[in-house]
């Protein structure tokens, strides 16, 4: 079996982020990039569960990034993944949700993949638009929300587990297909020393994305992004805490059980 | 040639495996385990299920078999979540050393690849109860019988034993010979006669076990001796030599933990309307402190980089250690002074960083110890 994982190098969880000069995007300046986002991460643990499970099977994790999501993909080979590609962009190149997958779906098609698996959404534009979008631009089936999954090679079959509103659904499908992920099983897997070493041997193919542009003006949606971020804002600062004047611990109590009570209204 | 300080992409992968095992399984349980006299071994046993543990080793034994310099940036990295735990993580290099460096390959296929294959941690005991400093000068009999030897003495300050499946042990074929006498050998856990004592009560570093060992009619195969009689006192010092750069490296870790808290703190504690960092006193500490850790770290890197190239960087290594590990006190020190009172509990963090330092002046070779050979080793250069 040939597993397909797409992952995105995305700032750590933990990074403050800044607006950058043109309004539209964030600073990458001094910005620690991860593919630890929880989606990708998970996506990633689940298919090399399928892998330990399966013997034969492989997987090939691919990226579209700049350069830096080299070492995005070197953290995935370091977990197991057996290849990666990275689909390489300048920081000229402008992409939307939908770009991405045609470009992931312009160099998948020249790979073996039996199942092509995503992230829900990346951790960064939250976009969540790549998974149905692959699976339109390869002409696969996909589904959503996946939170389990078993595969039977020998029939083709795969069983996902998927959450829907107020409950859990169980779907049957044929592969291939395109499967987004919601949550793994598992905890993902930390790479170990031997594993950290061998990723750095690993074969890692870079593709220029002006390889594959020419080759999407004839697809829907061409060979430019269709949409355009306009303008990006932080958060407002969250307002102040709020001190409570009191003399006795009684009134301390007291007068806390109220605000939770009438202003923050948690209780 | 030129000089590069630069780590390359495997090694800075390699630091941030360490970084994150630091944090994510060492820090959240220092503090108990130093309080309570814990030994953590689901952190050790982690450890080595992640390749942290055996990293002297060669590959084709089991081992991670890194180069010293990446050694060094692990171990660093280890202590500044804690000490101790590090001590112990790193003992089976330095118990699996002497064979590394004197077995022959099929005393490395029979001891280090089972040992590897399995979470099992080493004990490296040379230091006897009558004296560490004067190796040359240890008690524990060998007494050849046959296809035997039979071990009799006493072991003590031993890292891990009461854990330990496996020690390397120096013992002396014949005591009128000192150093020529002394003669290396592996010894098993169960072997009968041999007991370990109770574990010591530690001033720091608690999250490590210490205990004396026994020897009471040992009998140990001719096959498990390493090298020849009379070989044991070289490489018990040809070990150390190697081992000692990362008890440098150690002392680095913990003293860029109380230096990291020591700045986080004076940023945030005021006096007299302004935060304690701003009063040039406390500014000039931290300014010391700083300058202290970045000549010890970079006198391990170039003392790793010697060994790593083949030099015996006997002079380099034992600096690296004596230089950082009187440094990391200071700067403990330091630490403790800026903490002000606080400083002085242990709800705070910087007492055990000060305790926890104090064994790198002593253990590895007393830091007077270190001094005697740096200034034979550089009087040589000017006989
Ligand atoms: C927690 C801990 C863990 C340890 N782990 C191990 C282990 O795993 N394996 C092992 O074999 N050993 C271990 N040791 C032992 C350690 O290496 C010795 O304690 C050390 O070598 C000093 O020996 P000593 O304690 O007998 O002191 P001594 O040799 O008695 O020295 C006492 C003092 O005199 C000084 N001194 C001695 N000779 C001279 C001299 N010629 N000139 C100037 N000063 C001198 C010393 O520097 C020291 O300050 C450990 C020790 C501790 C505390």
């Amino acid at each position: 079996m040939h597993l397909i994982v797409g992952v995105k190098h995305v700032p750590d969880a933990d990074t403050r982020l800044r607006v950058d000069p043109s309004g539209t995007t964030y600073d990458p300046d001094g910005v620690k990039f991860t593919i630890n986002n929880t989606y990708d991460e998970a996506t990633l643990e689940e298919s090399l569960r399928l892998k330990d499970g399966n013997p034969g099977t492989t997987v090939h994790v691919v990226s579209v990034g700049p350069p830096r999501a080299e070492e995005g993909l070197r953290a995935a080979l370091a977990m197991g993944a057996d290849e990666a590609t990275l689909v390489e962009v300048g920081t000229g190149t402008e992409l939307d949700p939908l770009l991405t997958a045609r470009l992931l779906a312009a160099v998948i098609r020249g790979i073996p993949h039996d199942l092509v698996l995503v992230g829900r959404q990346a951790a960064d534009d939250e976009a969540g638009q790549v998974g149905s979008a692959l699976g339109h631009y390869l002409g696969l089936p996909s589904a959503g929300y996946v939170t389990g999954l078993e595969v039977d090679p020998a029939s083709k079959r795969l069983h996902i587990k998927r959450y829907v509103e107020g409950g859990e659904e169980t779907l049957g499908m044929e592969f291939p297909a395109v499967l987004s992920i919601l949550k793994g099983a598992n905890d993902p897997r930390t790479p170990t020393l031997p594993n950290i070493l061998k990723a750095r041997r690993k074969p890692l193919r870079k593709v220029p994305v002006g390889d594959l542009l020419p080759a999407l003006e004839t697809w829907p949606g061409g060979a430019k992004p269709t949409s355009r971020v306009t303008a990006f804002q932080l958060p407002p600062p969250r307002a102040g805490a709020k001190i409570l004047e009191y003399t006795s611990p009684e009134e301390a109590a007291g007068k806390l059980l109220a605000a939770l009570r009438e202003e923050a209204k948690v209780l | 040639m030129t000089i590069g300080f630069e780590l390359t992409p495997e090694q800075r992968d390699l630091q941030a495996l360490a970084v994150k095992f630091a944090r994510e399984e060492m820090e959240p349980r220092a503090a108990e385990c130093d309080r309570k006299g814990l030994f953590p071994e689901d952190i050790y046993r982690k450890a080595w299920e992640l390749g942290l543990m055996n990293l002297n080793v060669p590959t084709e034994y089991g081992g991670s078999g890194l180069p010293l310099l990446d050694q060094c940036l692990i171990t660093e990295a280890l202590a500044h979540a804690c000490g101790g735990m590090t001590t112990s993580i790193l003992a089976n290099c330095l118990a699996l050393q002497p064979i590394n460096l004197g077995g022959t390959p099929a005393q490395k296929e029979r001891f280090l690849r089972p040992f590897c294959a399995q979470y099992h941690l080493a004990s490296f005991a040379l230091t006897e109860p009558s004296g560490g400093s004067d190796a040359g000068a240890l008690r524990t009999r060998a007494v050849r019988e046959g296809d035997t030897y039979i071990l009799d003495g006493e072991k003590c300050f031993i890292t891990n034993a009461p854990h330990a499946s496996l020690f390397t042990v120096f013992a002396t074929v014949d005591p009128q010979r000192k150093h020529e006498g002394i003669t290396a050998f592996v010894v098993p856990r169960d072997s009968p006669g041999l007991t370990t004592g109770r574990d010591e009560d530690k001033m720091g570093q608690r999250a490590s076990s210490t205990s004396t060992v026994r020897f009471e009619g040992v009998r140990v195969p001719v096959e498990n001796r390493l090298g020849a009689e009379g070989e044991g006192f070289r490489l018990a010092m040809k070990t150390l030599d190697s081992t000692r750069t990362p008890i440098g490296s150690l002392a680095v870790g913990i003293a860029q933990a109380a230096l990291d808290h020591a700045v986080r703190y004076a940023q945030q504690r005021t006096s007299f309307g302004k935060p304690i960092a701003e009063h040039q006193a406390i500014a000039m500490k931290l300014a010391n402190m700083a300058q202290g850790i970045s000549a010890a770290r970079l006198l391990t890197w170039h003392s790793a980089w010697l060994v790593d190239q083949g030099d015996r960087a006997t002079l380099e290594s034992s600096m690296a250690k004596c230089f950082s590990s009187d440094m990391a006190m200071t700067v403990c020190d330091e630490a403790i002074q800026i903490f002000g009172g606080y400083g002085y509990m242990r709800d705070f963090p910087v007492e055990k960083l000060l305790r926890d330092a104090k064994l790198c002046q002593i253990y590895e070779g007393a830091n007077e110890i270190q001094r005697l050979v740096i200034a034979r080793e550089l009087l040589k250069r000017y006989a």
